[in-house]
């Protein structure tokens, strides 16, 4: 086990129970290892996780305090739970597309709005990969899956005039960032960013699925030849070129800039508790 | 001790911050509107938050997110909310984790009639989510008076059972208005029977050991203590795992730790069951003042009718109903679910009929007139459990 991993995760869980070859532990990796280089220890953060591949494979590796929560409701959980934890500790989720930008939806714009103090890593598989291989809000356009045979030709939330990010912002975000799971020290630098705003981050990360996704759509379950797919379809913002479909980098920071909803709840409670302790004791 | 005239949405109110809650989360909805709104002034006053959420979904989720953090929390509805409790409901009762729910029933399916009182879920509260495999507790107050009680002792039951507690209550006892006393010192709350538990922390990293025992701090996070919880079968360790020794350890658990310790959670009232009862009139929450009214101006005349009260209704209080005798289940639904209990408890030799009315009382009248048919051995008209055809 590398040092990390030691320091960090349980052994009982490491390696993980994700696919040979999925993506998924390259970005649990990159936030781990920007949760180190900012000097966080196990206890400065509790670990949440949802359903899915991204939920399940990553349930129970933080050695810390850590729940695996209902499908698409970490997100609300995550606002009761902020408003009774010490307000110190930081939230750190590892969720699937389908979670965040699906089911839980709802509960994601009003984290955003809220600006509820949550470092999501949204860990996109293209799809609904535990169930099968199903598409999602983020499969790309003409890509078959199992439950789009003739190709997927529903409008999805990656597109220049339709990002699911834009939506984000517009509902309060204050960090917004995407990536693919092959950016290394991109993808770390932009963790560490997400981390250290005290309110909603969210970074978007497509990684590869090498047991549905790549044989439904790519007709392989060759490793490299689902991430050389994905990195090809892939430029930073500013250099895309034709045929990009993730453009990566940070998207908007706005980190700190206007009241976390725990801190802000502290605050008016503690002022109205003040007040009315002040008057019964008058 | 003060005295009030106010709603049972009030009662209930002070019940839950008297029990030490600091944590309200919710979504207006009539009948249960009132305790949002209370809430919303009294928690900050005491140093408490309340939350009104997007859905009621997210209502029970952060109600159980809150109390997963250590704070004692509660939520309120009504069925059109308290259906979209079911995923949360399924997860604070697998990961053991206390919190109050209460739901003021009114007249469904769906949305029905807004503004009068029903009882379509009493089934609903035994089995607020999918999979089975869990025990609940549902306690049902017929007063306003009461409904301050249960919300005390739901809070009490729910930190030594590490379980939701849910209140069923109804339209007429969250909306009407009645005369309430509210203890003030530790006497007064006394000598009312009020039961207090504060909130322990398991020292974790371990889960639950597979016993039928109470009283095991739940899981909180915040305290470094490694604890995990999860939807999905847990190890001892909390680790999720799929097995059938697991599963059956883990669902041992949920349904002992409640079913095995009957004697701190059940609570009824009855009338006249020692006095030889040929008939024997069931029902729970606001139906149960106009039912006893009617039981004992009958006895008055010399009818020997008697009367069952479960307050406790979930687990379902077999025990009262070891009596053979003439058993009529009244309720607030035309489809009967008290009496299909009522039919399963009772001795296989006795008859047991029903009668439902919705979004309004029966009548003392009415229920002599049923215990008359009924003593004659005459069929019940229109409502009908095992009766003609409407």
């Amino acid at each position: 086990m590398d040092y990390l991993a030691e320091k960090y995760l349980r052994p009982r869980k490491i390696p993980s129970t994700a696919c040979s070859g999925c993506g998924l532990g390259v970005i649990q990796k990159a936030l781990v290892k920007a949760i180190d280089e900012l000097g966080y220890g196990v206890s400065d953060i509790i670990w949440g996780t949802s359903i899915g591949c991204a939920g399940r494979q990553t349930f129970a590796t933080w050695k810390g305090d850590g729940f695996a929560g209902t499908h698409g409701r970490v997100y609300a959980i995550a606002r009761g739970l902020r408003l009774a934890i010490p307000p110190e500790k930081k939230l750190v989720f590892t969720v699937g597309d389908g979670d965040a930008f699906g089911i839980g939806f709802n509960h994601l714009l009003h984290a955003a709005r809220t600006n509820t103090q949550m470092t999501i890593a949204v860990c996109d598989n293209l799809g609904y990969q535990s169930t099968g291989g199903q598409f999602g809000w983020t499969t790309p356009s003409g890509v078959k899956t199992d439950s789009s045979p003739y190709g997927m030709f529903e409008p999805n939330w990656v597109r220049d005039d339709m990002d699911v990010l834009h939506i984000l912002r517009e509902a309060g975000a204050t960090f917004l960032a995407r990536h693919v799971s092959m950016d290394g020290p991109r993808l770390e630098a932009t963790f560490k960013k997400a981390l250290q705003n005290n309110g909603f981050s969210l970074v978007h990360v497509i990684y590869p699925c090498t047991t549905n996704f790549g044989n439904n759509a790519l007709g392989t379950r060759r490793a490299v030849d689902i991430f050389r797919w994905i990195k090809e379809r892939a430029a930073p913002l500013g250099e895309e070129r034709e045929g990009v479909i993730w453009k990566t980098g940070i998207y908007y920071d706005a980190s700190n800039s206007r009241p976390e909803f725990s801190e802000l709840m502290r605050e008016k409670v503690g002022e109205i508790h003040r007040r009315y302790q002040n008057e019964g004791a008058s | 001790m003060k005295r009030y005239l106010e709603t049972g949405n009030f009662a209930i109110t002070q019940g839950a911050i008297i029990a030490g809650c600091r944590g309200f989360f919710g979504y207006p909805i009539t009948p249960a509107t009132e305790i949002a709104e209370a809430m919303s002034r009294l928690l900050p006053q005491v140093g408490g938050y309340y939350v009104q959420t997007e859905d009621e979904t997210a209502a029970m989720h952060l109600a159980v997110g809150a109390a997963l953090g250590g704070m004692k929390t509660m939520t309120a509805t009504s069925g059109p909310g308290y259906i979209l409790y079911a995923d949360p409901y399924g997860w604070a009762i697998g990961c053991e984790i206390p919190l109050v729910v209460l739901n003021s029933q009114r007249v469904g399916p769906v949305s029905g009639i807004t503004g009068a009182p029903g009882q379509g879920e009493f089934y609903l509260t035994r089995y607020p989510t999918q999979g089975g495999n869990f025990e609940t507790i549902v306690l049902a107050p017929n007063s306003a008076q009461e409904a301050f009680f249960l919300t005390v002792e739901a809070f009490y039951l729910s930190e030594r059972f590490r379980t939701p507690v849910t209140i069923l209550a109804d339209q007429l006892i969250t909306d009407g208005w009645e005369d309430i006393s509210i203890p003030e010192t530790d006497e007064e709350k006394e000598a009312m029977g009020l039961r207090f538990a504060e909130r322990k922390v398991h020292p974790g990293p371990e889960f639950y050991p597979p016993t039928d025992e109470i009283d095991l701090p739940p899981v909180v996070l915040g305290h470094n203590t490694g604890a995990l919880c999860s939807d999905w079968t847990p190890t001892e360790e909390g680790y999720d795992i799929e097995t059938v020794e697991a599963q059956h350890k883990h669902a041992y658990r949920l349904i002992y730790k409640i079913r095995n310790h009957m004697d701190l959670i059940s609570r009824y009232e009855t009338l006249f069951l020692d006095d030889d009862p040929e008939i024997i009139a069931v029902s729970f929450g606001t139906p149960s003042r106009v039912v006893k009214t009617a039981v004992k101006k009958a006895r008055e005349k010399g009818v020997k009718v008697g009367m069952v009260r479960p307050i406790t209704l979930w687990p379902f209080p077999d025990d009262l109903f070891n009596k053979k005798a003439i058993y009529l289940s009244v309720e607030l639904n035309y489809d009967g679910q008290l009496v299909r209990e009522v039919q399963r408890a009772a001795p296989c030799d006795s008859e047991v009929h029903f009668f439902g009315k919705c979004g309004e009382l029966p009548t003392v009248a009415e229920l002599h007139d049923l215990f008359d048919k009924l003593l004659k051995g005459e069929p019940l008209k229109r409502q009908g459990w095992e009766t003609e055809a409407w």
